[in-house]
């Protein structure tokens, strides 16, 4: 049951067609992770935190550094040198004090993914494909829908994965090209907040999904486009 | 010989004079790729790895829909349109 402060906090969200109080109430009990609390998480973050989802588990193994503060704004100078999951932790009580954050400073591996995932939709806002493939491996696993998103420069991609249904990321990535990646705050705010979008939508059971389509933003010419993605029958992963 | 559109995606257009579309004649992904070197040699470098082979980190998209590494060798039909990105991974 939502209480009468909480009704007050998502008034404007329940008006949604669709939404109302029994999707709100489903977003309280709802279990995401969030992987990565960078450019893409702190924007993911923001917005899952304040529309009211319960419980959010939040991983990553690194430091706040100067060079971050461009695009992460869950951190500031005065985080330096913190671990960003208890920097991020801490603003986001601050956001919606009704809600959970769990912490968790761990770098995800072979060993420690399958537990720290737990039953948990999973955000990819990871910086690197090698973990990326981890999360949607135990996606896969496990059955569980995974976020992705992905950013370069001026440039953003997103798409979601229902395993057994639609394409995975095996099906799609083999490979990135090395190499310090530039990018400006605005594009991960943009594919974090479609990311957010798209959990909330899962959860609460309205409207389409990014499933088999890549979105395509490209923020110099500022167009967005869509393709379709289809399953690979020889995917490593998903097949 | 089809007639055949290349969406050239942003990241790309440095090499083409910043177009988006260009237009090429080719009967696959293959011979419309090699028709797009010709013009704009700079992009090759990004295309193909040092042994010569299309990269894998480009993903192709005929009509919008994405083809695999088996698919650019099949034959495209008179208007279609070729498009393709580089995989990215950013956080
Ligand atoms: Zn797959």
């Amino acid at each position: 049951m939502l209480d009468k402060s909480e009704l007050a906090r998502y008034e404007r969200q329940i008006l949604i067609p669709g939404w109302s109080k029994s999707g709100q109430e489903k977003l309280k009990k709802a279990k995401v992770l969030v992987a990565g609390v960078g450019g893409l998480g702190s924007a993911i973050l923001t917005y899952l935190a304040v529309a009211g989802v319960g419980r959010i588990k939040i991983i990553d193994g690194d430091k706040v550094e100067l060079s971050n503060l461009n695009r992460q704004v869950l951190h500031s100078d005065k985080d330096i040198g913190r671990d960003k999951v208890d920097s991020a932790k801490e603003k986001l009580e601050v956001l919606n004090p009704q809600i959970n954050v769990e912490a968790i400073k761990e770098t995800i591996d072979e060993n420690n993914v399958f537990d720290i995932l737990g039953d948990y939709l999973i955000v990819d806002a990871m910086d690197n494909l090698p973990a990326r493939f981890l999360l949607n491996k135990v996606a896969v696993k496990k059955k569980l829908p995974l976020f992705h998103g992905a950013v370069y420069g001026f440039e953003g991609r997103a798409t979601t994965v229902v395993p057994g249904k639609t394409a995975c990321l095996r099906c799609l990535y083999q490979g990135v090209i090395p190499g310090k990646i530039p990018v400006v705050g605005v594009t991960p705010a943009i594919i974090g907040c479609i990311q957010a979008s798209e959990v909330l939508k899962y959860i609460l059971g309205i409207g389409e999904l990014l499933t088999d389509r890549l979105l395509i933003y490209d923020g110099l010419s500022m167009k967005f486009s869509e393709v379709r993605l289809k399953r690979d029958p020889n995917c490593c992963e998903c097949r | 010989m089809m007639n055949v559109t290349i969406k050239i995606s942003s990241l790309f257009r440095k090499f083409t004079d910043g177009q988006e579309f260009v237009k090429v004649t080719g009967n696959n992904t293959v011979e419309c790729l090699h028709e797009l070197e010709a013009r704009f040699p700079k992009i090759k470098r990004w295309l193909y790895d040092k042994q010569g082979n299309l990269r894998p980190q480009i993903w192709f998209f005929v009509n919008g829909q994405k083809i695999s590494a088996d698919d650019l060798t099949k034959p495209l039909n008179d208007g279609d349109e070729l498009f393709f990105v580089l995989a990215i991974s950013g956080g």
